[in-house]
């Protein structure tokens, strides 16, 4: 019975990680509030600008001028194949295009007239004075408990008798990794460490245990042996080996996948609201009977995913079903459903795949930006040479579950075994 | 802009589930008033257990993505409970609520641990397996139970049949509301994320095992709730019993909910009326099928096939195609009318 309990609550050590994690949300939510105090949206526009209807009327008449040519392509065929003249054809088809142009004209002239009539467009909503009251109050709450909780972290953390240190500026740091699979050994005795804040390439042939790598990272894989020590959130160090699968999140690691695992069945806005599912704090009778905190949390969830919409330029996207959405954007919304839990390690497996080119440098100037303005440490797996020497500080290079070469772009590049690996022996050598 | 407005109170989940309410209870007292016959109201009555079973199953199948053929084991459950702590010991409702809640948890919990093991076909065969060992089981504990209706007591009131129909449909506006409340909740959202991709899932912090054993007892619950419910309203089970918990119950369950649409819970009642409302409301009331009664079973099978075929996502897909051409014609009329800019 206890095993079981055991396995029902969130792994790991408890109580700097539970404060910390509930630092995390209130601050998160004090953002929230700021932003929706910042930018109460505007008034849903009701009438259309003139451009926009005559916009939108030339498309209408793009179509139709495109229907009068097709019929008369086919009364062309058809006079050729019958043995008759297609003046006529040709005349009708003139025809009609005169008329599709004489509506249009008439349609911006009528637009025109109407136009100095038109209202202007309402201007953004200031918010209301109560409104503003019961923001600032919220607001002085949520800082007085967020700094009760400072303190109380600062306690946890001098109480605490961790068992295993990190250096300050190492955010994950895997030392002799194995993963054997009955006789394979995926990967062997791989050690590496990955600084805060930095881009970090895992590259290697095909087969060469990357992806391993990642799912013993992300315990999806239980590692034969080795340590994976991550500076946990609030701080401290903890091994990965202590977390469950699902529970890896807390400490702010989050994963894309090869074969993008997007879920199909509910939209792109849903999709981010799923990744932020351990954001939530309300119990299940909130859920079942939408009390109020579930609903705060809601609006709350949902202003961030809109905002994370916009810093991956999807917002277009947002209420579309993921089902039937190109390959790029759906790699696209992957990479936003890791910025909705409070990131800090993220951990990309081949974003690059099946992007063409210029997909490929937008990614890079992404991962950048995510870089820098989520402050997070990435760690990605890539075929793309261009891209990991482009974006990464530091590159790491394997090859059949072993270490080839580590160190920045210059040095693995220039690395004889990395080149025998990539290239085949030379020989010379 | 008052449609607007409509429409949008419309969409909300409570406004349908009164609306539901109001029309199910303006049936009851017209066939109290005498003007509509009583087996009707009867018959959907009984329809709305069998909705409430479904729902829970819906909740199994087309959220959390898992397969069970169990459903009559577990009503089963619900019905002995009712039976003993009713008519044996002499109880109130609300005591065999509690003690059917009490089993079905239980065993929801225990299918759920079953379900991190077993997957897909394979649990669902599990699952028939567990119903037909639970059927067995109380069979051979008691074959014929029946409810005395001085037992049946609600808050010190006895049920007639007008209470007990009422019982019936506020639990069921209950469970309902309790339940679309949930399937809009991140609850809900990480059952979908599960059944569409469990790697995806773990990744996003959905705990599988919670959200399996959740899913499980939920459905559990409500084919237990569902049978406690049968013996208020039915009261006897003497021939029903062997033919209620057979697996002929679980597929018609099945069958109820991919008719009606897995995933929309007004789908799934739906799909409850047309298998057992239709049959008992309209059919059974037809001389040829009062003597062959296998055709309606045939008719049911059909239905699943025609379904099947030409609308996976159930009869909620084919409404709302439906309801996609009248809005495009309806727009048609209006462009010729008015002309197209206009329209």
């Amino acid at each position: 019975m206890a095993r079981i309990w055991d396995k029902l609550r969130p792994s790991g050590s408890g109580k700097l990680l539970r404060l910390s994690q509930e630092y995390d949300r209130l601050r998160r939510e004090l953002e929230d509030l700021e932003a929706e105090a910042e930018a109460r949206p505007a008034e849903p526009q009701r009438n259309k600008t003139g451009a926009d209807r005559l916009q939108r009327y030339d498309a209408r008449a793009y179509m139709a001028k495109r229907a009068a040519n097709h019929a008369a392509a086919k009364a062309i065929f058809r006079a050729v194949r019958e043995g008759g003249s297609f003046d006529e054809a040709l005349r009708t088809q003139e025809k009609k295009l005169a008329r599709i142009e004489d509506k249009r004209r008439a349609f911006a002239a009528r637009l025109e007239r109407g136009g100095a009539e038109r209202k202007p467009a309402p201007a953004k909503q200031k918010p209301s004075a109560e409104r503003v009251k019961r923001t600032a109050a919220e607001k002085a709450a949520l800082e007085k408990k967020l700094a009760a909780l400072e303190t109380r972290i600062a306690r946890a953390k001098g109480s605490g008798h961790s068992r295993i240190s990190l250096p300050d500026d190492v955010a994950l740091r895997v030392r002799g990794l194995k993963m054997y699979f009955g006789g394979l050994k995926a990967v062997d005795d791989l050690s590496f460490d990955v600084k805060k804040g930095e881009i970090f390439g895992l590259i290697g042939p095909n087969g060469a245990g990357k992806t391993t790598v990642f799912n013993c990272i992300t315990r999806f894989y239980n590692a034969t042996g080795g340590d994976m020590h991550f500076s946990g959130r609030g701080g401290e160090a903890v091994d990965l080996r202590d977390f469950r699968v699902h529970d890896v999140i807390l400490h702010g690691i989050v994963r894309t996948f090869q074969n993008v695992e997007v879920i199909r069945e509910v939209t792109v806005l849903e999709n981010l609201l799923i990744a932020g599912h351990r954001g939530y704090g309300s119990s299940l009778v909130a859920q079942a009977l939408h009390l109020p905190v579930l609903k705060k949390e809601e609006r709350l969830m949902r202003e961030r995913a809109l905002r994370v919409l916009e810093f991956m330029g999807l917002t277009e996207y947002k209420d579309w079903y993921a089902f039937g959405l190109p390959y790029g954007v759906l790699k696209r919304i992957e990479i936003a459903r890791t910025l909705m839990c409070d990131p800090r390690l993220i951990i990309l497996d081949e974003p690059a795949a099946g992007l063409n080119d210029t997909e490929t440098a937008e990614l890079a100037q992404l991962i950048r930006r995510i870089n820098k303005e989520y402050d997070c440490t990435i760690l990605l797996v890539e075929h793309d040479m261009g891209l990991v020497m482009d974006i990464c500080d530091t590159v790491c290079a394997i090859s059949f579950g072993k270490l080839l070469a580590i160190g920045t772009t210059e040095q693995v590049q220039a690395d004889r075994n990395v080149q025998t690996a990539y290239l085949g022996a030379s020989e010379e050598a | 802009m008052k449609m607007h407005k409509l429409r949008r109170l419309m969409s909300v989940p409570l406004t349908q589930i009164i609306l539901f309410a109001a029309l199910m209870t303006a049936l009851q007292l017209l066939s109290m008033a005498g003007l509509i016959p009583n087996s009707f109201t009867y018959a959907i009555g009984s329809t709305l257990i069998y909705a409430i079973v479904a729902i829970g199953f819906c909740l199994l199948l087309g959220y959390s993505g898992l397969a069970s053929l169990g459903t009559a084991g577990f009503i089963g459950v619900g019905a002995y409970a009712a039976y003993y702590v009713m008519e044996s010991f002499g109880m109130p409702y609300i005591a065999a609520l509690a003690v059917t809640l009490a089993i079905s948890v239980a065993i929801g919990v225990a299918v759920g641990f079953i379900s991190l093991r077993v997957e897909g076909l394979y649990l669902a065969i599990l699952t028939l397996g567990l119903s037909e060992i639970l059927r067995n089981l109380l069979m051979a504990v008691q074959a014929t139970i029946k409810i005395d209706i001085s037992n049946a007591r609600l808050f010190g009131v006895q049920l007639n049949d007008s209470g007990a129909y009422m019982l019936v449909l506020v639990t069921f506006s209950l469970l309902v509301w309790l339940t679309s409340n949930l399937i809009d909740s991140p609850t809900g959202r990480a059952m979908l994320a599960m059944k569409n991709s469990t790697s995806a899932a773990q990744a996003m912090g959905v705990s599988l095992m919670k959200h399996r054993l959740l899913a499980f007892v939920i459905s559990t619950v409500f084919a237990a709730i569902g049978g406690l419910l049968y013996m208020m309203y039915v009261r006897v089970m003497t021939t029903s019993v062997s033919t209620l918990l057979t697996m002929t119950t679980s597929l018609n369950i099945l069958g109820a909910v991919i008719i009606g649409g897995a995933k929309s819970l007004w789908g799934t009642t739906l799909g409850a009326f047309i298998v057992y409302g239709i049959q008992s409301m309209f059919l059974s009331k037809i001389p040829f099928f009062q003597k062959n009664p296998a055709f309606i079973t045939m008719l049911t099978g059909l239905l699943i096939v025609v379904v099947v075929m030409f609308f996976p996502g159930g009869l909620t897909q084919f409404l709302s195609g439906i309801k996609a051409k009248l809005q495009r014609s309806f727009r048609k009329v209006r462009e010729d009318i008015y002309g197209k800019d206009l329209g």
